[in-house]
């Protein structure tokens, strides 16, 4: 019997699947970052939230990098529903707090995925994880730096301010 | 043809030749693009058994699904849908076993 799978799809059938559970993370990452530079908008903290507006559309860009992905390799990439956002924050601390969360839970969620493609020896997809291990080493380390400034300066309106000023997005 | 797996209701095929996969369902035989195969596999994974139990949820039991781009309708009872779902996971894992002892 010909292995017409093979000749159809480059990745594994079941990576496929993560990569689309992937796909709803960084969709929900997106929103949920837009939901937060509205809450930074509606209380004057610019700079946070111009911090938010990008982070929202990085998310966007790696959720279309994994779509393109797997279909370019044969697969079937789904559109992602996107639900469960909060609008609800008590202060530009839980945000952030929460925002560094996030991102260690896709951290997770992308490691999973690499050890099951070491495991069914899918070294094509393994490969192109491989930068999104590094991204988000970077993106919890930026909002680690965030954090540490909270640490350091305390919550209270003045500080909330310089904090404000000195997150920058570039 | 090569048979892939055959449960209570339906059978799934390979043709080698036509490049393509076939499904018995018992009335009718519907060919399947890996594309569309694929396209079955997620509709059937997203079907929430637990409503075929549930009044509120799914009042008479029944699941309607569209196929290949809507050019087959299947209206499937409980009992279908779960064989159904047995079929597609255990031809998708006769297909990774046949890449498996396929020489490369
Ligand atoms: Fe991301
Ligand atoms: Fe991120």
């Amino acid at each position: 019997m010909k292995d017409i799978v093979r000749q159809k799809i480059g990745i594994n059938v079941d990576i496929m699947d993560m990569l689309n559970e992937q796909i709803k993370k960084e969709a929900h990452s997106s929103a949920v970052y837009l939901a937060m530079a509205s809450w930074c908008d509606q209380n004057g903290l610019d700079n946070s939230a111009e911090f938010f507006y990008k982070q929202s559309t990085e998310e966007r860009e790696h959720m279309l990098r994994i779509f393109r992905f797997i279909n370019e390799n044969g697969g079937t990439a789904y559109s992602p529903e996107v639900s469960n956002v909060t609008h609800e924050f008590n202060s530009l601390q839980e945000i952030f707090e929460s925002a560094l969360d996030q991102e260690i839970t896709v951290t997770k969620s992308i490691h999973n995925i690499v050890g099951k493609c070491r495991k069914v020896q899918d070294y094509g997809s393994e490969g192109f994880l491989q930068w999104f291990v590094l991204e988000q080493m970077e993106e919890e380390n930026k909002i680690r730096k965030i954090l540490e400034m909270f640490d350091l300066m305390g919550t209270d309106g003045m500080a909330l301010k310089m904090i404000d000023e000195r997150i920058t997005h570039e | 043809m090569n048979l892939l797996y055959q449960s209570y209701y339906f059978s799934s095929y390979q043709c080698d030749r036509g490049r393509c996969f076939y499904i018995d369902f018992g009335h009718k035989e519907v060919k399947f693009s890996f594309c569309q195969l694929l396209s079955l596999r997620q509709k059937l994974q997203k079907i929430d058994l637990n409503s075929h139990f549930d009044k509120e949820l799914n009042y008479n039991g029944i699941e309607i699904l569209s196929l290949c781009n809507r050019e087959h309708l299947f209206v499937l009872d409980t009992y279908q849908v779960i064989d159904l779902k047995q079929l597609l996971k255990a031809t998708f894992g006769i297909l990774e076993l046949n890449s498996l002892v396929t020489p490369s």
